[in-house]
């Protein structure tokens, strides 16, 4: 055993002592051999002759020998390789085409696997034991609908904590954007509120200082402690250690920084980095000073971590019944709501990660398609390579048969052939890194939200995916080719030469081309269907106008405002706005699109019961200038007035939707209705204005209405006011000089910020434009592998058919007819591919649909598109070697070999 | 060449080298000529084939070889047996007489 491995490390580190010295002991041999047959008389010459026949051949015995000592893997394998590397050196233009395709296919699927990885698979850092560690998700039945819901109140929390007996650890966690600092210098950041029970589940210790205790965060109030996060101690405090001690304002209350969390510490959160962590109880009491008493605050995560011994099932059974005598304990201080049974309460325990959970959104599905779709560009850059490979082992037939003859095995020729592919996929794997790293930038920037998603060469999940798929690669790019190519009678190959006697199709090329071009298919119909439903989504009117609108959000900080003075500040953050250059209009609100919105409940009209039932109203009030700033615009009637003020007569605005709601087939002008209760007066509908959309894209949709701002004041008091400022150009210009010239108004702490209304719908609509950039990025990918292959397969039947094109133009062929010939075989490839794509995609098309924005999957225009696009490649790809064939010229084909 | 020379069975060479072995270390060669002479050239060994078997028996531990002189003092290299190669001459021995008997035995009897 020893001998052997000691024989065997020899063999490996000694590789070139070893070969001499079978060579001379090989050489010792043939000379003693030799001097028997000359003392027996032969002459020199003959006598070593003699002595080389009935040794045998040379380099197989020398090949065997080296196969018996062992280590031959590794060995032969570096001998291949050197040898596969000078054939690739001897050819780098087909060498270059493969590694390109190989790169763009495995850098694909690369950078893909980071996004999915994350979303689905990879558990926050530094956690221990992920796999105990759970979410929990409450169930129940409200409204004849099963809910499922993962925020909690904390005194649903400290149920849970009290009443399960299936966990070692609960914790408590969210995250808010919240001001942090003071003065100019505060910025909205993520902020995450956690119990201190939270950083028991990790296993990493702080970068400097301390996390806080439990005894810090303890009901009615937690101590006013602060945990920074590792970025924003590097960003904002350069890393000092100095900064253990200092105070830093978040939100509305000062704490004493205690600890930074080690780098890439976000706790359970999936959005930004968080850049403060705080007792969940000092945030919690600075907010409400009842959270812990009652369960009408639903606010914030509970993550679990299952003890050992106890299986999911039964972790879920205990919080179920938690969950349901928690229930129990809420009804006690709220008589009105159904019992536990009644609606069925449960709870259960999820993995950790969000998207993995029960609400899964479009992004972790659209990601998904879109791997699938990485996927699928791999395999065709497989097909083609494998094309590629396939036409070069035809060629390579003479010299293959060759050193069969020559007596090397096929099992070493196979190996030497898949040592081949595996460089050609190794070389591929590197530049696919490249293009991951590279490319990969822009997908992360595009889905992930956490800003700190680490690179691909130095994270070591991706670095063996892409190992991994590299080695796969080779085995599929491979391994057909090589059999291929040992595969026939060496003497027939030998004799044959270079031409065969007729051209012959082969079956697998053909087989890989049709997959290739049907794939493309697929893949560009997908594209299609993306694009138009992006253009859906874009062309989509949300009822405003998106580029020209700044939200402005006054906060208000460590100063309590009378109703007066807020309204005054109010009044004045208007004039501001409007004084500055290059505003066209400001109106206050009191409610803003996908950001916040006012629900009074449904209005009551006379002679109409039940509105509720209709959907969701949503409340919204605003200024004279409101429907001239939003670009909203109105159907008939009027919009809102300077004359509408708290003492005149109250009037509403309907939008469209909600008129025909009410009442369908009458006019909505002049009618009456009121709002909040029925002993509020009642209000005239003087307009009705277009319809508008701020909860969701799609759907049904939404009623909303609109009180002038006086009035509504005057009914409803205090507000907590936004404002719209209309620009003349794109928001994002003015963002900063608004914020900067609004600033000095605010009292105290307080503070202001200004964002672009788009940035609250992009977000929205990201997962359709990811869908279409991504579709589009590699349906066009795969159009371009489409065509290498197809040009490659004609160029080289071209090739093949010399003779016989040869023949034919001797016998009188035209031009036209060679050239209709073989393009007529391309385009013939294409339009199988055409077709059996098209089956493919109407087929699959039903999972799309649902991530489509109203785009039908069967879109005869984009089929028609795709087809043309295929064709027209097809056409292009083979003219080429098409023009090539007519210039044959017959006297050299015929006499050629 | 004559016609009732025989092809060597599956596995009988590292047998015969390990015997040719137990008188004493020897080289390649000599092993060859060896086994030629005893066998009355009846075997048919192709003396490449030698080598590969004698690299593998190394590797195994049952020989171990060394450079030394030859008679006609060149450089050579000397195979010898080592103690586990004895034991495994022994066994093997043993083995092929029972085998040989065994296949005797059904050849007259059967």
């Amino acid at each position: 055993m020893l001998s052997d491995l000691r024989f065997r490390l020899r063999a490996l580190f000694d590789r070139s002592r070893m070969e001499r010295e079978l060579d001379d002991e090989l050489r010792f041999h043939l000379e003693r051999e030799t001097e028997k047959h000359m003392r027996a008389g032969l002459p020199h010459a003959e006598a070593e002759r003699l002595a080389q026949v009935t040794f045998g051949g040379m380099s197989r015995i020398k090949d065997d020998t080296r196969d018996s000592r062992g280590v031959i893997g590794i060995e032969v394998f570096q001998q291949d390789l050197r040898y596969a590397w000078r054939g690739l050196r001897s050819r780098p233009g087909f060498a270059i085409a493969v590694v390109l395709t190989l790169g763009l296919g495995i850098g694909a699927n690369t950078a893909m696997f980071g996004i999915v990885d994350r979303l689905l698979f990879r558990p926050p850092a530094h956690l221990s034991t992920p796999d105990r560690v759970h979410r929990v998700f409450a169930r129940y039945v409200w409204d004849g609908k099963e809910r499922a819901e993962g925020s909690f109140a904390y005194t649903r929390f400290l149920d849970f904590s009290r009443l399960t007996r299936s966990f070692d650890r609960i914790a408590a966690a969210t995250t808010r954007r919240l001001p942090v600092g003071s003065g100019a210098e505060a910025r909205e950041m993520n902020v995450a509120p956690v119990s201190a029970t939270l950083f028991d589940f990790f296993d990493a210790r702080p970068a400097l200082g301390r996390y806080f205790a439990p005894d810090e965060d303890r009901t009615p109030a937690g101590a006013p402690v602060a945990v920074l996060g590792y970025g924003f101690w590097q960003s904002r405090y350069g890393g000092r250690a100095d900064v253990l001690g200092k105070s830093l304002h978040v939100g509305d209350a000062v704490y004493t920084i205690v600890g930074v969390a080690p780098e890439g510490f976000v706790g359970v959160t999936e959005e930004a980095a968080p850049a403060v962590f705080l007792p969940i109880t000092a945030f919690a009491s600075s907010r409400n000073r009842t959270y812990f008493q009652n369960y009408s605050w639903t606010w914030h995560d509970v993550v679990a971590r299952r003890k050992p011994d106890a299986s999911v099932a039964e972790a879920s059974r205990d919080l179920s019944a938690a969950f349901a005598q928690s229930w129990e304990l809420e009804r006690q201080l709220e008589p009105s709501l159904p019992s536990a049974a009644k609606v069925n309460a449960r709870a259960e325990a999820m993995p950790v990660l969000q998207s993995r959970g029960p609400e899964v959104g479009r992004d972790a599905k659209v990601v998904t398609w879109v791997m699938g779709v990485a996927f699928i560009v791999l395999l065709v850059a497989c097909a083609n390579v494998a094309n590629l490979l396939l036409a070069r082992a035809v060629s390579r037939r003479r010299e293959i048969a060759l050193r069969l003859a020559l007596g090397v095995t096929r099992r070493r020729l196979l190996q030497q052939l898949l040592t081949e592919s595996l460089l050609l996929a190794a070389l591929g794997g590197i530049a696919g890194l490249a293009a991951a790293q590279w490319g990969g930038q822009a997908l992360r920037a595009l889905f992930l939200r956490t800003e700190d998603a680490s690179a691909v060469m130095t994270d070591g999940r991706t670095l063996a995916f892409a190992a991994l798929i590299t080695l796969a690669v080779a085995l599929l790019t491979g391994l057909a080719p090589a059999i291929h190519g040992i595969r026939g009678d060496v003497a027939d190959s030998l004799k044959s030469g270079r031409r065969e006697g007729t051209y012959r199709r082969s079956r697998l090329r053909s087989s890989l081309l049709l997959f290739q071009s049907a794939f493309s298919v697929v893949l560009l119909i997908g594209a299609g269907l993306f694009v138009r439903s992006l253009a859906n989504v874009r062309a989509l009117r949300l009822g405003y106008d998106l580029e020209p609108l700044v939200y402005v959000e006054a906060k208000p900080r460590g100063v309590n405002l009378s109703v007066a003075q807020a309204n005054a500040l109010a009044e004045r953050i208007i004039e501001v706005a409007e004084a500055t250059p290059g505003i066209r209009s400001a109106s206050l609100a009191i409610s803003v699109p996908f950001y916040s919105s006012e629900g009074r409940g449904a209005p009551f009209v006379p002679g109409r019961d039940s509105l509720h039932k209709l959907g969701r109203f949503t409340l919204q009030a605003g200024s004279a200038k409101y429907f001239q700033t939003l670009g909203t615009r109105i159907m008939r009637g009027r919009g809102i007035s300077d004359a509408d003020h708290a003492t005149s007569a109250p009037v509403i605005v309907i939008n469209e939707a909600m008129a025909n709601a009410i009442w369908p087939g009458e006019d909505a002008l002049g009618k009456q209705m009121r709002i909040g209760s029925d002993t509020n007066p009642y209000m005239t509908v003087v307009g009705v204005v277009e319809n508008m959309r701020g909860r969701q894209l799609t759907g049904d949709a939404e009623f909303w209405y609109y009180l002038p701002i006086k009035q509504y004041l005057a009914r409803f008091g205090s507000l907590y006011p936004y404002a719209f400022v209309r620009v003349s150009g794109r928001a994002e210009d003015y963002v900063e000089t608004l914020r900067r010239r609004l600033q000095p108004l605010m009292p105290g702490e307080s503070y202001v910020s200004a964002v672009p209304m788009r940035s609250l719908v992009s977000p929205r609509q990201r997962s359709w434009e990811f869908g279409a950039t991504m579709f589009v990025a590699f349906g066009a990918l795969a159009l371009v592998l489409a065509a290498i292959g197809l040009y490659s397969v004609i160029a080289y039947a071209v090739a093949q058919r010399t003779h016989e094109l040869g023949v034919r133009i001797a016998l009188g062929a035209g031009l036209a007819d060679v050239i209709r010939m073989i393009v007529g075989q391309g385009v013939a490839f294409a339009a199988a591919g055409v077709a059996i794509g098209s089956v493919i995609a109407l087929w699959a098309g039903k999972w799309v649909e649902p991530l489509l924005f109203s785009q039908k999957v069967r879109d005869p225009l984009i089929y028609l598109a795709v087809a043309v696009a295929l064709l027209i490649v097809a056409l292009v790809a083979t003219l080429r070697p098409a023009l090539r064939a007519t210039r044959v010229d017959p006297t050299v084909a015929l006499r050629a070999d | 060449m004559s016609n009732d020379r025989l092809d060597l069975p599956q596995g009988t060479l590292d047998l015969l080298i390990l015997k040719s072995l137990s008188l004493g270390a020897q080289h390649g060669w000599a092993i060859s000529e060896r086994l030629h002479q005893v066998s009355r050239a009846t075997l048919q060994i192709p003396q490449g084939s030698l080598y590969p078997a004698l690299h593998r028996l190394e590797r195994q531990g049952w020989i171990r070889a060394e450079w030394g002189a030859s008679e006609n003092n060149r450089r050579a290299r000397f195979y010898e047996l080592t103690r586990t190669g004895r034991k495994q001459l022994e066994t093997e021995t043993a083995a092929w007489d029972k085998l040989t008997s065994a296949v005797a035995l059904v050849l007259r009897m059967a």
